[in-house]
């Protein structure tokens, strides 16, 4: 399993048992929105609990609105900006 | 009960001892860290007088860098934190035509400001931890606003509002947030009170008497207990029934 989808599996995982989602990580789109229409249904609650994660989890770092709704598109935009910040590293 | 870490902003003060006081009753194993900002030295004999249960810790509540470094302290012992108790304060009382605008803006950032960046500053962890409790000490002026205090009453009510809205952000997550509303405490806030002026204040409260810190640290400890945890968004007030 390649590094990218090995980390979209545990972005998934931890957008269930974060915000505990009631569904399954399997069912979760890489490219499905996570806020909006036909998405996950999250809300700004969420997105912060998402942020505090993401930087504990992974170091990154999401400082401000602007930057999170870049970030929290969904699953691709996380795992690329996660990869982004490993690079950099 | 399990060993519980809390942060008391200005804890120099009587108010502050106080509840550091309430919360080493309740539990032996209770750590509390003493925020203190210029003056130290009843912080300082309170935690030498309390070795191991508490620490003193430099804070200026107005800036948000010195937040960011107190919390990193704090959770560098203890990887957690479970009460914040936003409790430092100043007034500097004047008719408005009279205030000068830094008296304006200090109180406001003080009593305010610190509070935001202190709320700040402690989510993230409160946030990962899915649970914590936030007490912002705020006054009975910011609900019967006294002629002289438009900087204080203004500062306070907006901790009483902040307090509303924070509580509704973060109630899912595990987070209670509560204001309390102290009147008229024995205390140094009244300390440049003159014999005339205190028998004034005596005389407008129903019980006959100003409040003991203790009485307002009791209530401070039961909104951060974890049999609290249904109550969020309140405001208590603590004033022998003014209001």
């Amino acid at each position: 399993m390649s590094n990218t989808t090995e980390l979209k599996k545990q972005i998934k995982s931890m957008l269930v048992e974060n915000l505990m989602l009631q569904i399954g990580p399997e069912e979760i789109g890489d490219d499905q929105p996570l806020f909006g229409p036909d998405s996950l249904g999250l809300d700004s609650v969420d997105a912060l609990q998402l942020v505090v994660a993401l930087e504990k989890n992974y170091g990154l770092k999401i400082s401000d609105a602007q930057a999170a709704k870049g970030i929290l598109q969904n699953v691709n935009a996380i795992v690329a900006a996660v990869e982004d910040k490993t690079r950099a590293a | 009960m399990s060993r519980r870490i809390i942060l008391v902003t200005g804890a120099n003060g009587a108010l502050g001892r106080a509840m550091a006081q309430a919360f080493f009753a309740e539990s032996p194993d209770n750590f509390v860290w003493l925020g203190i900002h210029r003056r130290r030295e009843f912080a300082d004999e309170l935690a030498a007088a309390n070795p191991g249960r508490c620490r003193v810790l430099k804070l200026d509540v107005t800036d948000a860098a010195s937040w960011q470094s107190a919390v990193a302290e704090v959770l560098g012992v203890h990887s957690r934190l479970e009460v914040l108790v936003n409790n430092a304060g100043t007034h500097d009382d004047a008719l408005l035509a009279q205030m000068r605008p830094e008296s304006w803006s200090n109180v406001i950032a003080v009593n305010l400001d610190g509070v935001f960046h202190g709320c700040r500053a402690v989510l993230p962890t409160m946030i990962s931890q899915r649970s914590g409790r936030i007490i912002n000490i705020a006054s009975l002026s910011a609900l019967f606003s006294p002629a002289g205090q438009t900087n204080y009453s203004a500062a306070k009510a907006g901790v009483v509002a902040l307090t509303h809205s924070l509580a509704k952000e973060v109630a899912r997550l595990g987070i209670t947030v509560n204001a309390v509303c102290p009147g008229y405490l024995e205390s140094e806030m009244l300390a440049g009170m003159d014999d005339q002026a205190r028998q004034r204040a005596v005389a407008q409260i129903p019980m006959r008497r100003f409040g003991r810190p203790e009485e307002v640290a009791v209530a401070v400890r039961f909104l951060a207990c974890a049999e609290a945890g249904y109550i969020t968004g309140s405001e208590l007030k603590i004033d022998g029934g003014i209001f």
